[in-house]
């Protein structure tokens, strides 16, 4: 058996297979329809943003195969979604009349069954690791990766609904607090997706959902107290295709220090439970201590990787529309408290060499602070990055 | 600021101060102190007045965390000491890891022995029936397939090392991340206003606190074209031209010399239909004597100007002394007569009236004010907002200091069904306004509104129209009738000077509890007597006459019920005069941002270095792989079947799960021949 999977992993190619040629085709065609499609309203940084962006999803679904279904699903459906808004007059109404729009793939209905998902694979999940059923755990993978196909579609039909509402609200869903969430929701499911496959590690499954749901929880509250959902335009600051990459790379950081701190939170219980009893069924369910503290190192290198690129791309950007790469605004200065507590989080680790109980718990609070700067500084402190107060 | 030291041959003592600052416990410890300190700044709100900081903290308080530099915190001595620290630090840490880092970018390691090959990590020992040619050749060609370079050594028994080594730039990552360190920091303080600070503390440089105009600006407070670096701000009104920049320093300004002027030709805004500025730009002419030809650029939010090393931006916008033509209308006036007040935003009019002394500081016009429709309103027009059209802001102020802040709107807007001119008041700044409501007449005109308080205020009239009103009648004498008509004056002077409180007040002081509830009902009989006199009386200067109250139309009813309204609120008004919007002259103003920040490219530079640092650093992992090769000791019968005994060790700089599996992986391949 041991030999088995290690011969598996020899005979890796790394050569051009048939799959790629047509996944690299898909993702070309499919650019190039889009880019015909609505490339009047793109500057030619946007068009070099498209570009990049082809060549990332060739990358990534190569690199994470995976990938490619959930492409493909996303791109049907989100092709769907509009070609019925067109078919309709292209009147944001038609998300109340025609069906699929209304129950299913309208940017609200779509982001709704996201939720739903999300909540629901978190009690899989957890469901899974009581049963020590591998199939629940199947299940709630399978709700996890729709919940992600639902966002991502939610959040392309938004795009599209913002220039059916008025051309001039036209906007990539990246600019309120309501769309940032549900970037992060999406971000945090597809890398903790990978790193389930990779590791197998479903029965991590529950916690990271556990931070997962409450997002969705907030996108509720905001949605039904504060009405956020609602299209708004864009304040002239905003406008610029810096936002188009600023913000991603920003919450791939905040997604990937939310799963890292899970991870911690999983790492720390089952570290009790084993000091307590060795032998429980919990401890020899979830992934070894080693496993984890090392995936919360992958983790937080990865998030700290982009982080550092969200946040010189926001001081680039901060440098052509405010006039300064730095202001020490709050939301600047809490992105660098931040960026200092993993910096100080790595450098104990690979020069001092801490792992286990004290960097888990340090994973723990850095997403306070994280979380801090995420919300909290909407929610405290004004500024110049007060584009979605509480 | 790693555990790998390389031993000098430096003194004792300085060894270690450089190993203090080259520790990573201090640079972590500077880690932490930096972010420390920029909680503080953000949670305690930076660089406001003096003043209030006092209100917030007291006086005490307010004094002890002054001096700590904690209402300036980015720019507190102790700050830059951290950053001055945190660059010692990572200087001294760079230096002394560099040769060694080198060494072991560079070296193979080819000449370990093999006891010390068996004690490494990973390590594994096989034979083969190849002979140790052909195998050492297949080694480096599959270590060389897989990505590693190699180097091969002979040694002394015969014996062959082939090393091989991944991933070197893992140690460029290191190099990398912490030069890049280094290098935002200066441009960092390519940036800062160090040297205005050292200006500052040999005192040639003082800055501005109040509010003057450029001409009264002191030569202390005065910066040349020469200062490095500076980033500050401008209002520019339409048509104007500007060669100075104001920096905020502390807690004044500085005013900055630029070496070019900035004429701002025109300004446009675009709005969305929810009123919110859509997008806003500035036709700009900058001229130089350095210059053959103007520049002549088009500036919008993200869209800035590059002149040389300063950049422009369009950062805000403003009203640039819009003209605004106003009528004045005294409240308590007797008699109807609006002074006429030619002004403009941004300026100061001195008024004097017979209750003192007031300065009326214009400092708003706003052409839109859209504001969300009533459900109705949106089935009816199909538009989430409506503009109530244009208004001003201005604070009268008493002798006192005292001041009211004003929103008077120049059209009516429409509400329940009526049209109403909205003035809004309030005496603090963070309170909302309160609104009083000018009820429009037929002509939609205040007209009607200020003839009718007029007559209110006007002693001898009421009493022409009392007496009109309500004749003597026989059964009463000349006492009794004058004391009827002089209680309902004295009722109006009540009303108008506080309002209808103003009667029961007076009651409740002068009426003995007993008889409050009667005393009331009659004064207020008579209150309400009068001011239906009084409106009947202006319906009759309209030339209406209706016979009895039935006939005055609902318009007029509902016109007198409002205006009551208004007018009983009118004590609470502020100084008593309304201040009516005739006609303006819309002059707007840019907010321009201009920089020179030399620092900019060498923090961009370091910032790109410590991206592509930190990639090498987390995803370029250095490996090393040893592959020792001996002749087999055979038993000594086959001695034409050479065999070679293999041992293969690896060593990950970063030890990883994977580690292990890529070693198997690797030795797998060493002892597949033909792949």
């Amino acid at each position: 058996m041991q030999s088995e999977t290690l011969t598996n992993h020899y005979e890796e190619t790394k050569s051009f297979g048939l799959r790629d040629i047509v996944w690299a085709a898909f993702v070309i065609i499919g650019s190039l329809l889009a880019w015909d499609q609505y490339g009047h309203n793109m500057d030619v940084y946007e068009d070099a943003i498209l570009g990049a962006v082809a060549i990332g999803l060739i990358w990534l679904g190569r690199f994470w195969p995976s990938f490619q279904p959930v492409t493909v699903m996303v791109t049907l459906l989100s092709v769907l979604a509009i070609y019925t808004y067109a078919s309709h007059g292209n009147v944001i109404s038609a998300n109340e009349q025609a069906f699929f729009l209304k129950y299913l793939i309208s940017s609200q209905s779509a982001i709704m069954w996201m939720n739903a998902l999300f909540i629901l694979a978190m009690v899989t999940y957890f469901l899974a690791l009581y049963q020590r059923s591998e199939f629940t755990g199947k299940v709630a993978t399978s709700m996890v990766w729709s919940a992600a196909v639902f966002g991502l579609v939610g959040m392309m039909v938004r795009w599209r609904e913002s220039y059916i509402i008025n051309v001039e609200y036209g906007h990539i869903p990246v600019s309120s607090l309501y769309e940032v969430f549900i970037l992060f929701v999406v971000l945090t499911a597809l890398i903790y997706l990978y790193y389930e496959q990779k590791y197998k590690t479903k029965t991590l499954g529950g916690f990271v959902m556990l931070v997962i749901s409450a997002a969705v929880g907030f996108i509720l509250w905001y949605t039904f107290d504060r009405e956020a959902h609602v299209i708004q335009p864009l304040v002239p600051a905003l406008k610029s295709w810096w936002m188009k990459i600023h913000v991603p790379a920003n919450f791939i950081g905040y997604g990937t220090f939310s799963i890292a701190a899970m991870v911690g939170l999983a790492y720390l219980i089952t570290a009790k439970v084993k000091e307590k009893n060795p032998n429980s069924g919990f401890v020899k369910r979830m992934p070894s201590l080693e496993l984890m503290d090392d995936l919360m190192y992958k983790n937080i290198a990865l998030g700290f990787a982009f982080f550092t690129i969200a946040t010189v791309l926001g001081a680039m950007w901060a440098a052509e529309a405010w006039g300064g790469y730095w202001s020490w605004d709050p939301k600047e200065t809490w992105a660098l408290i931040v960026w200092l507590n993993y910096a100080a989080w790595l450098h104990i680790r690979m020069s001092k060499g801490w792992r286990g109980k004290p960097m888990a718990w340090w994973a723990l609070i850095g997403l306070l602070v994280t979380t801090f700067a995420f919300l909290g500084v909407n929610m405290f402190l004004s500024g110049l990055h007060s584009y979605g107060e509480l | 600021m790693t555990q790998e030291t390389v031993h000098t041959a430096t003194p004792r003592k300085q060894r270690v101060l450089l190993d203090f600052l080259g520790s990573m416990n201090l640079a972590v410890t500077l880690l932490v102190m930096l972010s420390i300190a920029s909680v503080i700044g953000t949670v305690l709100q930076q660089n406001q007045a003096t003043q209030d900081y006092i209100i917030k903290f007291g006086p005490f308080w307010a004094e002890v965390f002054n001096s700590l530099g904690l209402f300036h915190v980015y720019g507190a001595a102790w700050f830059v000491l951290v950053l001055v620290f945190l660059l010692l630090s990572t200087s001294v840490c760079v230096t002394r890891n560099t040769p060694g880092f080198i060494k072991d970018m560079k070296q193979f390691s080819e000449k370990l022995s093999l006891k010390a090959l068996q004690h490494q990590p990973q390590h594994t020992e096989f034979s083969s029936n190849a002979d140790l040619q052909t195998e050492q050749a297949r080694v480096v060609k599959t270590l060389q397939t897989q990505g590693y370079k190699t180097k091969v050594h002979a040694h002394d028994d015969g014996s062959v090392t082939v090393a091989g080594l991944k991933g070197r730039w893992n140690r460029l990552g290191y190099f990398f991340t912490h030069i890049s360190i280094v290098v935002i920091c200066i441009g960092a303080l390519l940036d800062s206003n160090l040297l205005l600070k050292y200006r500052e503390l040999t005192g040639n440089l003082i800055p501005e606190t109040r509010t003057i105009s450029l001409k009264e600006v002191p030569q202390t407070a005065w910066l040349g074209p020469e200062n490095m670096s500076f980033r500050g701000s401008v209002n520019v009104p339409e048509g104007q031209k500007t060669d100075v920049l104001f920096l905020p320093y502390e807690d004044g300004y500085l005013v900055q010399k630029l070496p070019f002027m900035v004429e701002v030709k025109d300004f446009r805004i675009e709005y969305y239909d929810t009123g919110m500025p859509k997008n806003y730009e500035s036709d700009l002419v900058l001229t130089s004597p350095e210059l053959d030809e103007p520049i002549v650029k088009t500036i919008a939010v993200n869209h800035p100007l590059y002149y040389k090393n300063y950049a422009i931006y369009q950062s805000s916008f403003g009203d640039g002394g819009s003209l605004l033509n106003l009528k004045v209308h005294p409240l308590l006036s007797p008699v109807e007569n609006p002074i006429t007040l030619n002004t403009a935003v941004n300026k100061i009019e001195p008024l004097k009236t017979p209750i003192g002394k007031f300065n009326a500081e214009f400092n708003d016009f706003r052409l839109f004010n859209m504001v969300p429709t009533t459900e109705e309103e949106k089935a009816q027009t199909g538009k989430k907002f409506h503009n109530n059209g244009p208004s001003i802001i201005f604070k009268v102020r008493n002798e006192q200091g005292k001041a009211w802040e004003y929103e008077n709107y120049m059209s009516p807007s429409f509400q329940e069904n009526r049209w109403f001119y909205m003035t809004g008041v309030r005496t603090i700044n963070s309170e909302p306004f309160r609104y009083l409501f000018i009820p429009a007449d037929a002509k939609r005109q205040k007209t009607r509104f200020f003839k009718f308080l007029a007559l209110i205020n006007n002693p001898v009239e009421n009493t022409r129209v009392f007496k009109e009103a309500f004749p003597q009648s026989e059964q009463t004498d000349d006492k009794t009738y004058a004391l009827q008509i002089r209680l309902m004056q004295q009722l109006m002077t009540l009303f108008r000077a506080k309002g209808f409180d103003g009667i029961s007040e007076f009651i409740n002081n002068n009426v003995p509890e007993e008889e409050r509830q009667k005393v009331g009902d009659y004064y207020f009989g008579q209150t309400s007597f009068a001011l239906q006199s009084l409106f009947l009386d202006i319906l009759k200067q309209e030339g209406v006459q209706p016979a009895s109250d039935a006939d005055v139309s609902d318009f007029d009813k509902q016109w007198f019920e409002d205006a009551l309204t208004a007018i009983n609120t009118i004590p609470h008004y502020g100084p008593p005069m309304y201040f009516e919007l005739e006609s303006f002259k819309h002059i707007q103003s840019t907010g321009l941002q201009i920089t020179k920040s030399p620092g900019k490219d060498v923090v961009y530079f370091g910032s790109a270095m410590l991206i592509i640092g930190v990639f090498f650093l987390f995803y370029v992992r250095q490996k090393r792989i040893w592959v020792n090769l001996r002749q087999a000791e055979n038993s000594g019968d086959q001695a034409d079947e050479a065999g070679t005994d293999i041992t293969v060790a690896g060593k990950d700089n970063k030890p990883l799960p994977e580690t292990e599996t890529e070693f198997e992986r690797l030795v797998h391949l060493l002892r597949t021949p033909n792949h």
